[in-house]
């Protein structure tokens, strides 16, 4: 029987999962976040934008996904890349911060975060491809972190990563200030979250927004809408019985059945 | 060709107004020789809870196998059901464990959660990437044609009879131009009350 | 769809570094450009990392790579600090890095130049380069950005500068790497290390030297 709940990856598919492909079948692509997530670090806090867009090859998967992910109560971290690796990546890093903080009794650190995430990266080699902006508010004040999928760390002021980050960036290298109000960072945010949105394909439907100041977390999901749809014309209705139907088979309800002793004589 | 079109199959995932509907396709073939038509690809967790696995069959037989082992053994701990967002959980962790050797299948989850029968789905690509949404997931070949046909028909908070009709045209419509995929559907309905399971009569070629 | 160039392009710090001895102490000197292909990720990086109180390191190639072993001497250095009861030398530093790069020359992209002051030797300037040799140098230059100022930087060096000599020195050399090759840039970040201590200096993109230019 096979060991449960040992963690870690396994690689008993690799081997024929190769085989496979030599035999000229097409490996499959990955759910990706195309993405454009960008942090601003304004007076008293941080602020965290995404898109709400993951795409697979050509296609919308997603057209509201959520790309802001928690990590503590006071830190939060925008993945882009594949959609698996900045999930399960996030969500390993906030169980081993969480246990952190159950240990040592103290409010984790942003830097904390940053190292535990750097170190995992680095440790796959960029194979788990998360890249990653760290936004927290701690000890040592507001603070802000870029990760790539190879596992090197940047602190910036502002940052910009995806797909659409030449958008985004282009929107905060125009009109970027320090010591903003909060108001005017979540404007900020917004537009450079719409820059990508619209001008990069792999970007798209809404523009999330988390702040993270000391009083608290606002999570401020789908904060923009620009992309309702509009358009779902007069309703299409198939009368009861259009489908034509071969069999039809009601299971009872497992909690339904009712189960007797027969008594044998 | 791709490892996910080898075997051919299509599945939708629908949700309903205190229900949900999963139907798949019956073909099984390999490339373009058919082996069975008679193969459903959805596969029941309990009363609450389907599964749809399109991709790699192979793949997609053992992943069910694992899911009803881990099910089994929730259930003895627990004395209770899986609840969809458990069950989606589960799996996702079980394809993000071979992130690097993956499965080569793509499920689908349905049904009702909690003690107000909530309709539940998810879906998650073939390393476990969640993607919730509260209308409909589809996967299989020609998933282009799913998506285009159902964002067309569906409509929120369809009754239970409305439903079976609108993911059955979904299921039909995207099947007359997947050359991987057909042979019928089957659909299944699942409400607090009963599952309705209907086979479909769809093209034979 | 073709993946973005920042999911294959590793993080390079297409760099031009340098230290430098002087009577007395050292002067450090970095770019600060670090690009994913064409593409400038940070324009104001810091490449001149602290790995103790009077030893810092100047990196290039793989940002990842450069800070992970940055990050393991650091963590080295400092229990060698405490079983020592005293500050560790330039070399002991020099010598961690280049354990690491050598046994795992293999795996890394790692041109590092460890530079600080100690009471034994002084100010002084260590050199590991790509494949994991160490050389003590009176200065040292690394990164793409090197290859344009080698002539420049042997006919300026003299021994025993003043500190003000030395930091010109770098300034001007720097800035000249900075101008001609494509992947350096942004603004020089100075770090002069000597017995007092440390301090720390920016050169805005704006205010370069220009001397060359008639």
């Amino acid at each position: 029987m096979e060991e449960l709940n040992r963690g870690g990856f396994t690689f008993d598919l690799c081997s024929r999962n190769t085989l496979l492909e030599k035999t000229g079948l097409k490996m499959p692509g990955f759910l990706k976040t195309g993405t454009t997530i960008v942090g601003v670090v304004y007076k008293d806090g941080v602020v965290l934008g995404a898109d709400t867009r993951a795409t697979e090859g050509p296609i919308v998967a997603d057209k509201n996904c959520e790309k802001i992910h928690y990590i503590a109560d006071n830190i939060y971290c925008c993945g882009a890349g594949t959609a698996a690796d900045t999930e399960m990546t996030t969500a390993l890093i906030s169980s081993k911060l969480k246990l952190h903080k159950l240990s040592t009794g103290k409010e984790p650190r942003v830097v904390t975060a940053l190292t535990m995430l750097k170190q995992m990266l680095f440790k796959y080699q960029g194979h788990v491809s998360a890249a990653l902006i760290l936004g927290g508010i701690d000890i040592n004040g507001p603070s802000l972190h870029t990760i790539y999928p190879h596992g090197s760390t940047d602190q910036l002021p502002y940052v910009t990563m995806g797909s659409g980050s030449l958008a985004a960036m282009a929107v905060f290298e125009a009109k970027y200030k320090t010591d903003m109000t909060r108001d005017e960072a979540i404007q900020l945010v917004a537009e450079a979250i719409s820059s990508g949105v619209f001008n990069d394909l792999g970007s798209g439907s809404n523009v999330d927004v988390t702040v993270i100041a000391k009083e608290g977390v606002t999570v401020l999901r789908n904060y923009l809408t620009p992309n309702e749809r509009k358009f779902r014309g007069p309703e299409y209705i198939f009368p009861i019985g259009t489908t034509p139907v071969l069999s039809k088979l009601v299971a009872p309800l497992s909690s339904k059945v009712i189960i007797e002793d027969v008594v044998m004589s | 060709m791709s490892i996910m079109a080898y075997n051919g199959g299509a599945c939708i995932v629908m949700t309903g107004k205190n229900c949900v509907a999963i139907a798949s396709d019956l073909r099984f073939g390999i490339q373009q020789q058919t082996i069975s038509n008679n193969f459903p690809k959805v596969y029941r967790i309990n009363d609450k809870c389907f599964v749809g696995i399109s991709g790699l069959v192979t793949d997609a037989q053992t992943l069910y196998q694992k899911i009803v082992f881990r099910h089994n053994l929730y259930k003895l701990r627990e004395e209770r059901d899986m609840s969809p967002s458990v069950v989606t959980n589960l799996i996702a962790n079980m394809l993000y464990e071979k992130r690097f050797g993956p499965y080569f299948t793509e499920p689908l989850i349905c049904g009702l959660e909690g003690p107000d029968n909530k309709p539940f789905i998810s879906g998650m690509d073939l390393i476990g990437a969640m993607v919730a949404t509260n209308d409909f997931l589809v996967v299989g070949t020609m998933t282009p044609a799913m998506y285009g046909v159902c964002e067309t028909l569906y409509k929120p908070n369809m009754e239970k009879d409305e439903l079976f009709e609108t993911i059955s045209q979904c299921m039909l419509s995207s099947l007359e131009r997947d050359a991987l995929s057909g042979w019928g559907a089957v659909v299944h309905i699942i409400t607090p009350e009963e599952v309705v399971t209907k086979k479909l009569l769809g093209r034979q070629d | 769809m073709e993946s973005p160039e920042w999911m294959n392009n590793a993080v390079d710090l297409g760099t031009s570094i340098m230290a430098v001895e002087f009577d007395g102490g050292v002067v450090m000197g970095a770019d600060s450009r670090t690009t994913t292909g064409a593409y400038i990720a940070n324009r104001v990086t810091n490449k001149i990392t602290p790995i103790h109180e009077k030893i810092y390191c100047c990196r290039s190639g793989s940002a990842a790579d450069t800070q992970a072993i940055s990050d393991y001497v650091r963590y080295y250095l400092e229990m060698h600090t405490s079983e020592l009861c005293d500050d560790p030398d330039v070399k002991t530093a020099a010598s961690l890095f280049q354990l690491l790069c050598y046994s795992n020359k293999n795996n890394l992209m790692a041109g590092i130049i460890v530079a600080g002051w100690d009471k034994h030797q002084g100010g002084s300037v260590y050199n590991i380069s790509l494949g994991g040799s160490m050389v003590k140098q009176p200065f040292a230059i690394g990164g793409s950005g090197s290859t344009y100022i080698y002539g420049y930087c042997d006919s300026k060096f003299k021994p025993n500068m003043t500190k003000d000599e030395c930091v010109e020195f770098v300034q001007n050399s720097l800035a000249l790497a900075m101008f001609r090759d494509g992947s350096s840039g942004g603004v020089i970040r100075l770090c002069i290390i000597d017995k007092n201590g440390v301090e720390r200096r920016m050169i805005p993109g704006n205010k370069l030297p220009r001397f060359w230019e008639g």
